[in-house]
């Protein structure tokens, strides 16, 4: 349960937005203008925020360049129909925590605020336990229970991925974003036989399983114990 | 005819018209004047001469004065032998002009002659010799008849003047309306095309002048701009017409969904379709604003250093469960040392990406697909080859092209789009790309990615 900002011109699409997080359990407060958002984003007390690129009255960059000058370190989230690399890098620049290209789905967009709600907390950690899954990032060794796995340089990073956020929806963007460190959507069934392999390695027979297909969103990691 | 006047083509023609006048008139001052000249030297050369036939022999010098005197019908000929004291013993000249020098040459004078009993003040071409005995012999002819030569030359050159003008203005204006017709035709084309019809051509002539090369080139641009418009409305005929089936078929599976369902979970299995083929929309939309973006080069901005080595394995390991999971084997082969090219690195993936992708839905199950890079005249090439039906000789031009599916990708899945993004990907760097056989027997994508020029060392 969280609070968050929608700052979106567009009604419909903010309805659906507003509808789609309710949903998920979160409240959610909406502003249809630059000023209005900046207003709201100032009064304080959100755990993150959402907001167009480009809003009428002050540009969503501009608010949050001025929300960041003031000391306000809350997450936001860009949206924006601009899918550019370049545009995203603006973004990222103007104190944006993550950026999504317009049209997106609802989905990813739940997935990605989850994280920025539930950010890994010490990413310092060098041996991360989930359940009975260990992984040691010095070694660069995993293991279930008492039992090695043999893990590939990429299988290892995208499994820390998901260990960093057991419990957590990611989708496949994310991950592509976060283990491949490449901006593009990539077609849908290469991080799914990517996932695949990796679940063949964790979820021996009779091993409960690990990894879980969130139909139509993503992929989440649950201990298992 | 104030259009005419105003018209380039008719100042043209009046400028050559007066033109030629003035170099008319120079040749006739040339002619005058050496016409003018070569009857004075004849006559000269005649004074001179009998001044000097009547001065050697004294004793004759009357006599050849008289006869000088007596060949003359007109009155043009005069001649005196004066004594050394000034006084007159022969000839019709009264006195020897005193301003003509004795030097046996050729004067202009005026002097007071005789003619039929009367006295006159005449212009003279005349000579002076002195003879033995101190005596003076003059001869002497009347300029009138070459001033009068002159006098008609110069009338005939009036006269010939103003006819000569009046045809060359003639011409010019003929030469000026001929041109004014030529333009009138190519002007109406321009105005054709200017309402809309790029069909329209300018009519080029048979002299291949400098106005034919002219049409010629405007065609071209024509032709190339008609291409274009044509090129553009294909694109938005074919994302019409991709966007008119998922979303027919959508409408369809809703309606039929709505209708038909027995419960929510068949209402949901509609509506997840639906979602599917609204994706596959979507994501086409996207590529067709991609490879837009991509092509109007608004992304130098993240060129920088790219690894392709690094670039190109990490491509074929993301492919590799893929492919594997096809039953097909997915080779990589890295010749030669580092190449550092100057790209953007996430779209340089993304175009190997699509390749291999490309590769490995048209490979059949147990064939192989390889991915290379090796250097080809220094020159990095990456390279990725199939065992798949190949692309046949004819359609090679057309595969890179925005919704071009060969016959045989008609059953599959894709949007006609990938290998559209790999040429506009290829064509920001300017990466040549082809595509040819393999030696495999399926087809070859090639990427050639000269590298960034490196300066040059300045140690010792």
């Amino acid at each position: 349960m969280a609070k968050l900002l929608l700052i979106e011109d567009d009604a419909a699409t903010a309805e659906e937005i507003l509808g789609d997080l309710h949903g998920r359990g979160h409240e959610v407060a909406w502003a249809a203008t630059g000023p209005d958002g900046a207003a709201a984003a100032r009064s304080g007390g959100w755990n993150a925020i959402i907001l167009d690129r480009m809003l009428p009255g002050l540009d969503g960059l501009t608010l949050l360049r001025d929300l960041r000058g003031a000391g306000d370190r809350t997450p936001a989230l860009v949206l924006s129909a601009l899918g550019d690399v370049d545009e995203r890098i603006r973004g990222l620049r103007a104190g944006g925590d993550d950026y999504l290209g317009k049209p997106f789905v609802l989905a990813e967009l739940a997935a990605r605020i989850e994280a920025l709600l539930r950010r890994p907390t010490d990413v310092r950690e060098t041996v991360i336990r989930v359940g009975t899954l260990e992984l040691d990032l010095i070694a660069g060794t995993g293991r279930r229970g008492q039992r090695d796995l043999d893990l590939l340089p990429r299988e290892l990073k995208l499994l820390e991925y998901l260990m960093r956020r057991p419990g957590q929806v990611v989708t496949r963007a994310m991950m592509f974003e976060e283990v491949w460190n490449y901006r593009f959507t990539p077609k849908s069934n290469l991080i799914d036989v990517h996932l695949g392999r990796l679940r063949k390695k964790l979820e021996a027979e009779g091993e409960p399983m690990l990894i879980h297909n969130v139909r139509g969103e993503g992929f989440t990691l649950s201990p298992d114990v | 005819m104030s259009r005419l006047v105003h018209s380039f083509a008719f100042r043209w023609a009046l400028a050559i018209a007066l033109w030629s006048t003035l170099l008319s008139l120079l040749l006739f001052a040339f002619v005058y004047w050496q016409t003018a000249a070569f009857m004075q030297d004849e006559l000269a050369q005649v004074l001179r001469h009998k001044a000097h036939y009547a001065a050697r022999e004294p004793a004759k010098a009357v006599n050849r004065i008289e006869t000088w005197i007596s060949e003359d019908l007109h009155s043009v000929h005069f001649a005196g032998l004066f004594g050394a004291d000034g006084s007159k013993h022969a000839g019709n000249l009264d006195a020897r002009p005193p301003s003509l020098p004795v030097d046996g040459e050729v004067h202009r004078i005026g002097a007071q002659v005789a003619i039929a009993g009367r006295r006159l003040n005449e212009e003279l071409w005349s000579a002076a010799v002195a003879l033995n005995d101190g005596s003076i012999v003059v001869v002497a002819h009347d300029t009138d008849e070459i001033d009068r030569a002159k006098a008609t030359v110069i009338r005939a050159l009036g006269l010939a003047l103003v006819p000569t003008l009046a045809f060359s203005i003639l011409g010019g204006v003929l030469l000026a309306g001929r041109a004014k017709r030529r333009l009138a035709s190519t002007e109406a084309a321009v105005a054709r095309v200017m309402r809309g019809d790029l069909r329209q051509r300018l009519p080029v002539g048979e002299a291949g002048d400098e106005f034919d090369r002219l049409a010629r080139d405007v065609n071209g641009m024509l032709a190339e701009i008609e291409r274009l418009m044509e090129e553009v409305r294909g694109v938005g005929d074919a994302v019409a017409h991709d966007l008119r089936t998922p979303l027919t078929r959508l409408r369809l599976r809703l309606e039929r969904g709505r209708d038909q369902a027995r419960d929510i979970k068949e209402l949901r299995q509609a509506v997840d379709q639906g979602l599917v083929w609204i994706d596959q929309t979507l994501d086409m939309v996207t590529a067709v604003l991609r490879i837009g973006e991509i092509e109007h080069g608004r992304r130098c901005a993240a060129f920088g250093p790219v690894d392709l080595r690094l670039v190109v394995s990490e491509a074929a390991e993301l492919f590799e469960p893929l492919a594997d999971e096809k039953g097909i084997a997915l080779g990589i082969r890295i010749e030669g040392e580092e190449s550092a090219v100057r790209g953007d690195r996430s779209l340089i993936f993304e175009a190997i990406s699509n390749l291999l992708d490309n590769a490995i839905k048209f490979t059949p199950t147990g064939g192989r697909v390889e991915i290379g890079l090796a250097r080809r005249d220094g020159v990095p090439v990456v390279s990725v080859e199939d065992t798949g039906p190949g692309i046949p000789a004819d359609e090679r031009n057309h595969v890179f092209k925005r919704f071009y599916r060969a016959e045989r990708a008609r059953q599959t899945q894709g949007n006609g789009l990938g290998l559209g993004l790999v040429a506009a990907i290829a064509k920001l760097h300017r990466f040549p790309l082809s595509v040819g056989d393999s030696p495999h027997g399926g087809c070859r994508f090639e990427m050639a990615c000269p590298e960034a020029e490196r300066h040059a060392s300045v140690t010792g």
